[in-house]
């Protein structure tokens, strides 16, 4: 039996821009405008200057591997183990970080050079993800 | 911003601990949690010399499932004159003490019950995922939560996220499973001399630690605490009306919550996007309660840290002074946090081998210590910190021998 992946919400008046960036393959994060303070995850309100004038800011699409886990117990009948949640902070804006989800146990080091592509699933929801630059080797999963 | 150095409603030592209970531990209570937190909050009231007639307060936590309408209904509690509550989660009961320190001294009640019940592993077992993962529902997130940048990527449970921290803290720190490992068994150690601990009798070394299955890496099965059935309850009151009490009162010498510098909202998979997260909102607690109590980590005899995961413990220890930061692995594993080591911890063996009470249990244990009746008593002991979930905000108390 097949079961359905969790899907994010499209209509959060905070976050939905984000998502909706991906469905053009455009990476994006919400920043200030006022004070370019970094607002993630995004709002609209700068806790940082106190400005209402933020907006979404295109991000290169690189960053570099923070922190990882791989998840051997599986929780969730959509999500198979094994399989690597990684953390990846932006080049553009490092205090900015996403989370991606790599298949198996790769080998993976702190600060290795990471790049998103864009996953579409079946309902037309587009997720940013992550991998690895150069692979550090072939991988003991595949 | 820096923490507030003062102790503007003047607490310290005022108000005191009278009252503990306990249900037994389980893996299937049989019953459910209001039944849980009935019985243990009348052995609370019992082992103070009060009935429920006495009390006029409640404080609860925002995640437990039993309301204060049920606990005044089910207990016959005739006069409530406040009800708080506290959380999130597992930052609750030092919260919940410190809650009842400000009603009693702003004299908005006397006598305050705070509970914790739960079905932890015959009702809803939290390994299992967020409530939006188990229900499968097809869409998650939104309104603050932001559930939706963590989910639909395979991050789900906390285990997941406080491994992620554990990965971070090898890299910066080179952490080893090993020191991981000697926590884990710490804790067992004390839950082997208590008997109504769920491993009491079930020892554990290294070599089973390191061959325990890996849950997500870098945390293995014994890295986990234990879900439990059972709950506990304790009964704050002034110190002056405790003076009667049938117990030597355990005073409460000091009450801190702290947020960390860099909030990120939601409930805790925000925390991976913190500016350090091996740096805990427990700095900010730290330093406000060690302020507030006059006191130092050095001057702690005993401390009940928790433990939802041993990587908790080892970030404790830095975060409130034990040791310098990242110096928490060699500290683990030198003994000292071990029975008749220089500062024992959770000595009814915490969450990771007593039982998970989700916090609760931790300040009942700290009161036994304190009364100098624990099945771990640290000779002399007449200090005991008590800490509440690390993330994401951070709360503790300090227990003085009266």
């Amino acid at each position: 039996m097949n079961f359905d992946r969790i899907l994010p919400i499209m209509n959060d008046r905070d976050t939905a821009g984000f998502f909706e960036a991906c469905k053009n393959k455009t990476l994006v994060y919400r920043a200030c405008q006022s004070c370019n303070a970094t607002l993630n995850p995004p709002r609209a309100h700068c806790g940082n200057c106190g400005s209402w004038d933020t907006a979404w800011r295109e991000a290169s699409g690189r960053g570099r591997l923070y922190s990882w886990t791989t998840v051997c117990h599986q929780v969730h009948p959509a999500y198979g183990v094994p399989y690597t949640v990684v953390i990846v902070e932006l080049e553009d804006a490092p205090e900015v970080r996403l989370v991606g989800q790599l298949n198996g146990s790769p080998d993976l080091c702190a600060g290795m050079e990471m790049q998103v592509w864009f996953e579409t699933l079946e309902d037309g929801t587009v997720l940013p993800q992550w991998e690895p630059v150069e692979k550090i080797q072939q991988g003991k999963e595949s | 911003m820096p923490a507030r150095q003062t102790d503007d409603f003047g607490h310290q030592d005022r108000c005191a601990i009278v009252g503990i209970g306990s249900t037994e531990f389980s893996r299937n209570s049989e019953r459910s949690v209001l039944t849980l937190a009935t019985e243990a909050s009348a052995a609370a009231l019992a082992d103070a010399g009060l009935s429920p007639k006495d009390v006029d307060g409640i404080v609860r936590c925002d995640h437990d499932h039993v309301t204060h309408n049920d606990l005044v209904c089910s207990l016959g509690i005739a006069n409530l004159t406040y009800q708080g509550q506290v959380g999130p989660g597992g930052v609750g009961p030092c919260a919940m003490v410190g809650q009842a320190v400000a009603a009693i001294l702003s004299g908005q009640a006397t006598t305050v019950l705070l509970y914790r019940s739960l079905n932890g592993r015959s009702e809803v077992r939290f390994g299992s995922g967020t409530a939006s993962a188990r229900d499968a529902a097809v869409t998650v997130g939104g309104q603050g939560t932001y559930d939706e940048f963590f989910l639909p990527f395979g991050l789900m449970t906390a285990g997941q996220t406080f491994s992620i921290m554990a990965q971070r803290h090898m890299i910066e720190y080179g952490t080893t499973c090993e020191q991981l490992g000697s926590i884990a068994i710490a804790c067992r150690e004390q839950a082997n001399a208590n008997p109504a601990a769920q491993m009491h009798s079930k020892p554990l070394d290294m070599q089973t630690y390191l061959a325990s299955r890996m849950i997500s890496t870098p945390l293995r099965l014994y890295d986990y605490c234990l879900e439990t059935d059972g709950a506990c309850a304790v009964v704050v009151t002034s110190t002056d009306r405790a003076s009667d009490t049938r117990k030597s009162p355990v005073l409460i010498r000091a009450v801190a919550q702290g947020c960390p510098p860099d909030m990120r909202g939601g409930m805790m998979f925000p925390i991976v996007m913190r500016d350090s997260i091996t740096d805990l909102p427990a700095y900010s607690v730290a330093s406000t309660l060690y302020a507030r109590a006059g006191l130092g980590p050095d001057e702690i005899d005993v401390a009940q840290l928790y433990d939802c995961f041993s990587i908790s413990i080892l970030l404790q220890l830095e975060a409130y002074g034990f040791c310098e930061k990242g110096e928490g692995g060699p500290f683990a594993e030198s003994g000292a946090i071990h029975r008749g080591g220089a500062l024992p911890i959770n000595t009814g063996g915490g969450h990771l081998s007593e039982g998970y009470i989700h916090g609760m249990n931790h300040v009942v244990e700290g009161v036994r210590q304190m009364r100098g009746d624990s099945s771990g008593q640290v000779p002399h002991a007449e200090t005991c910190l008590v800490t509440g979930g690390p993330l994401p905000t951070g709360s503790a108390v300090i227990l003085r021998k009266s």
